[in-house]
């Protein structure tokens, strides 16, 4: 990861979107909005240059292999998180999960979950 | 949302994808389109969810672009850079030759700027005008305002507001130090309001320092200031003593461009005395006039009035408007006053220097011409793996960008280190010159300069890569060789025309340098001085001071001879104070009396003038000591005067007369001298005796050796006979003729200058062509040497090739000097602007340049090793 570009929120959604199952383009948007009840909302712009990145930096892969016909459309590409995506994305919710016990001991957290 | 609207939709969001770089488009254009496609069908209905939509997707897009940009930019920036270094030969070589051609034309451009495109420094300086009075029927020269006159139109103009006057004066300044002789300009109280000028120190004139009877006051130019008084801080409320009066220092001028003379100090008009003397007299016209153009008036419309208030002013006083030069008034803006001199000059300047640019630019072309042919594997490769050929166009352009924007960088360093030599250059031509800098414009001009160098050099290579990279090898090798040999005509051309330009500057030049002034100038000393004519007031007391200085100067050793006189040929301040000149009538000529009498040049001198400058009596007699104030009055006159009036009888006994009452007997007849420039024709010139016309301010000494030695000894005659007289030059006067062409020396060096760099790159990029080509064509040489060609054979054939193309240029190149060169021709001196001498000479040099550029690489050629050669493929 040292010489890749760091983690954005924006990113780090896209690559959990892909952690499930490979997707194309609007599912990943889709997805994104879907898992953060539309408190996320990426346009085509932002998607597309984020996954120039990752595919530059090796964290995510355009699949080669296509869908069954019926729910293939040619001018869809599908893209995966590569071993390195996946990673970085677990060291990213590791780093996160840190920063939560640290708010929780602070008692940060409780306050909110009682709330 | 309906059908229509769907495809229409989909075209918009097309046109905005193309903010985006074109490789991210190829990529991921027609995936983004899709995925849009279906967002929209996805959206919320109702028109809230539509522009939120839409907002969203054009802010992102507007936000990520140029990020996107930047990152390709960056990549490609690396890219070039990695192979720039790999290449530093190549790099050196580009970055060197486009330097020269931008810091030359970043040079030009920041003279330009200064002074020609930049305001002047004066407030609304667009309104400001001069006026000139001059002759309406013969083109004669402005002739200046005398007060009454300035009153009328202070009066009568309605296009005009605020009239202030001018005019300069030489007084001698007594300070403890010793006298000085002070360039005064005497102005209008409102003078320096009138231009928006504050002084920076103390106080400027107010409307009581111009009332008759006022405390005479003095404003200190910056310049004076500094260099004369060291920039003394309590300066304001210093006295000096000046025409018998004392005046106070109320303040000192910003550092300004003063026009039209370099000034010391300012006096107001009532502190001169000759200004007060003549406050009444219409004829006594000294005096240039300013003025702003009130709102709503242009400066043509002006001109009509003014002509229309002259001739008024005609008819009221006949008397002091004779018919025939038939006075007229104009204007001219004073931004076009300024720069008239430089202007023409500045331009063909720039333009020579744009032909140096234009020939690096094919030069450098060539280089990456040259570059292309070797790198055709690479770009092969490149272009297999996927590059597109706009990626690679890219690239090509961004490495092109890379060096040329080096090259301005060193281009701009070249051109703020020649500021001082351009200040120099520019100062004979205009008043401007020490505004000369760099600003954010010049700045801004080196950029583009170096963008379109960047595009010109970089499309044809562009253009080249772009067919050939897909087919490859013979055929583009073909057409590159091609464009390379005409890019080379073309910096042929190029430099004929630059050349030829400098040869006809040059030649002009010399001519100017050999022309006969009518006076030997070798071995001989000018000294400017002036007596202070409020001591010496008495014609007598002038007589006996001018005795005794003679007499204490021919005296000292290795003096030949010396003599007195108003004045001396070429002396630069008679040309900027203006000429001493009179209008005389012959005797017993009936001139008609609305004719005007006939004008000319006066000079006052001592017997010894003559031979002291070496000016030949054509007839009658010189001046002798026994021509005494006493005796009758006589006059020797040039040989120009004589033949306009008398022809071809002798003027020998004729009388003249200046005043119409004074009548002066001509009694001998001198040759002409070129006494206000050399590339001028000689005035038709009076000489007067100084006996009986008592008045000097120049003395000339010739020795037998090197006058220098003398300069001490005539600068204590003059210090001993009176320690209050201030000399302001002192000059052989070869160097006064030297330096009266100091402008056309100084073009002709630029121009040299120029051609010469163009030349060398030329005949530069001539020899490299060549040597590449035989370096690709190894092959073909050995396999011609191994059938049987001589060494001489191979060797002639490469010239031939070479000098065909130096032919070819030469050829396009004449074309253009031909009809170039008459746009110099208001610069030449005697020479014409197609001058066969000059064309002929600068192709013969061209070509000589050329067949010794060829001769090196084409023997090089002949050594080819056939084996070595054959088998290297």
């Amino acid at each position: 990861m040292d010489n890749q570009t760091p983690l954005t929120p924006a990113m780090f959604h896209v690559l959990l979107a892909l952690a499930g199952t490979e997707k194309h383009g609007y599912a990943v948007l889709k997805e994104v909005h879907e898992q953060t009840r539309g408190e996320v909302q990426l346009s085509t712009g932002t998607l597309y240059g984020i996954i120039k990145r990752l595919l530059a930096d090796g964290l995510v892969t355009e699949v080669r292999h296509r869908p069954p016909t019926e729910e293939d459309d040619q001018r869809r590409r599908y893209y995966a998180l590569t071993p390195e995506g996946r990673s970085a994305a677990a060291a990213e919710a590791r780093r996160m999960e840190k920063l939560i016990d640290r708010a929780r001991s602070k008692r940060l957290l409780q306050s909110l979950e009682s709330a | 949302m309906a059908g229509g609207s769907e495809s229409r939709s989909d075209r918009c969001y097309r046109a905005l994808l193309r903010l985006l770089p074109f490789d991210f488009r190829t990529e991921f254009g027609t995936d983004m389109e899709e995925a849009f496609r279906e967002q929209r069908a996805d959206a919320a209905p109702g028109k809230g969810a539509w522009i939120r939509m839409w907002w969203t997707t054009v802010r992102d897009m507007v936000r990520m672009a140029p990020r996107e940009h930047g990152s390709v930019l960056a990549q490609d920036t690396r890219f070039a850079l990695r192979m720039l270094r790999r290449s530093p030969g190549y790099t050196l070589g580009a970055i060197v030759i486009l330097a020269l051609g931008i810091g030359a034309n970043s040079a030009i451009f920041s003279v330009v700027n200064s002074v020609l495109l930049k305001p002047l420094p004066y407030a609304q300086d667009e309104q400001i005008v001069m006026l000139e009075q001059r002759g309406r029927k013969a083109d004669t020269l402005n002739s200046h305002f005398s007060a009454p006159e300035i009153a009328d139109y202070r009066t009568r103009s309605h296009s005009l507001s605020a009239l202030v006057e001018y005019h300069s004066m030489l007084f001698t300044l007594l300070d403890p130090a010793g006298a000085q002789r002070v360039r005064t300009g005497v102005v209008s109280a409102n003078f320096f309001d009138f231009f928006g000028v504050r002084p920076m120190l103390g106080r400027g004139f107010r409307a009581d320092d111009e009332k008759s009877g006022a405390s005479a006051v003095l404003l200190l130019t910056y310049e004076f200031w500094k260099q004369r008084l060291q920039g003394d801080p309590a300066i304001a409320g210093k006295t000096f003593a000046m025409n018998d009066r004392a005046h106070t220092v109320i303040g000192v001028l910003p550092p300004l461009p003063q026009y039209p003379d370099d000034n010391d100090v300012y006096m107001t008009t009532a502190a001169c005395p000759f200004r007060s003397a003549n406050a009444a007299d219409r004829h006594w016209r000294l005096m240039s006039v300013f003025a702003r153009l009130k709102p709503g008036f242009s400066p043509e419309s002006s001109r009509t009035e003014l002509a229309g208030i002259a001739q008024g002013l005609e008819k009221e006083y006949p008397a002091n408007y004779p018919k025939t030069p038939g006075y007229t008034v104009s204007l001219a803006t004073l931004r076009d006053e300024l720069t008239r001199k430089a202007r023409p000059m500045l331009l063909l300047l720039f333009g020579a220097a744009g032909f140096v640019l234009l020939i690096a630019c094919a030069n450098v072309a060539n280089l990456i011409l040259a570059r292309m042919s070797r790198r055709g594997k690479e770009l092969a490769i490149r272009s297999a793996l996927g590059a597109g050929a706009h990626r690679i166009l890219r690239q090509l352009v961004t490495e092109n960008l890379i060096l040329s924007l080096a090259a301005a960088a060193c281009g701009l360093g070249l051109a703020a280190s020649s500021l001082s030599v351009l200040k120099q250059f520019a100062g004979p031509f205009t008043p401007r010159a020490q505004e000369i800098g760099m600003d954010g414009r010049v700045l801004l001009f080196a950029i583009f300069c170096a963008v379109g160098t960047a595009v010109l050099c970089g499309s044809a290579a562009a253009f080249q890569s772009r067919k050939d990279i897909p087919q490859g090898t013979r055929e583009g090798n073909a057409r590159a060789a091609r464009l390379r040999a005409g890019l080379i005509a073309a910096q042929v051309a190029f430099s004929y025309v630059l050349l030829v330009a400098a040869g006809l500057v040059t030649r002009s030049f010399v001519q100017l340098q050999n022309v006969n002034p009518g006076f030997q100038a070798h071995h001989v000393l000018a000294m400017a001085f002036d007596l202070n004519w409020s001591k010496y007031r008495e014609q007598e007391q002038i007589r006996v001071a001018c005795r005794r200085l003679l007499e204490r100067v021919e005296a000292a050793p290795g003096v030949l001879s010396a003599a007195l006189a108003s004045g001396f040929p070429l002396d630069p301040d008679a040309m900027a104070m203006g000429r001493w000149t009179g209008r005389f009538r012959i005797y017993g000529r009936n001139d008609a009396q609305s004719e005007a009498p006939a004008p000319a040049a006066i000079r006052v001198v001592t017997p010894g003038y003559f031979r002291t400058l070496g000016i030949p009596l054509l007839g009658g007699r010189l001046f002798r000591e026994s021509d005494q104030a006493g005796s009758a009055p006589v006059v020797v006159i040039s040989a120009a005067l004589a033949k306009h009036y008398w022809q071809d009888k002798s003027p020998l006994g004729d009388r003249i007369s200046f005043d119409g009452d004074k009548w002066l007997t001509i009694a001998g007849v001198v040759g002409d001298v070129r006494e206000y420039t050399l590339d001028h024709d000689a005035p038709e010139q009076v000489y007067a005796t100084l006996e009986q016309f008592p008045s000097a301010s120049s003395l000339l000494v010739r020795t037998d050796a090197d006058p220098a030695t003398a300069l001490a000894q005539a600068r204590r005659a003059i210090l001993e006979l009176d320690p209050q007289i201030a000399i302001r030059l002192t000059k052989t006067l070869d160097e006064v003729r030297a330096d009266s062409i100091s402008p056309p020396r100084a073009l002709s060096r630029v121009f040299g200058f120029f051609a010469v760099l163009a030349l060398v790159i030329a005949i530069g990029g001539l020899a490299s062509m060549l040597a590449l080509s035989i370096q690709q064509r190894q092959r073909e040489i050995g396999i011609r040497i191994a059938v049987g060609a001589t060494p001489g054979a191979v060797t002639a054939g490469f010239v031939r090739q070479g000098l065909l193309l130096t032919g070819a240029g030469l050829g396009v190149g004449f074309a253009c000097a031909f009809g170039m060169s008459r746009l110099l021709r208001s610069l030449l001196f005697e020479v014409t602007p197609t001058d066969p001498l000059t064309f002929a000479a600068v192709a013969a040099l061209l070509f000589a340049a050329a067949f010794a550029a060829c001769v090196v690489p084409a023997r090089q050629a002949a050594r080819v090793d056939p084996q070595i050669a054959v088998r290297s493929e």
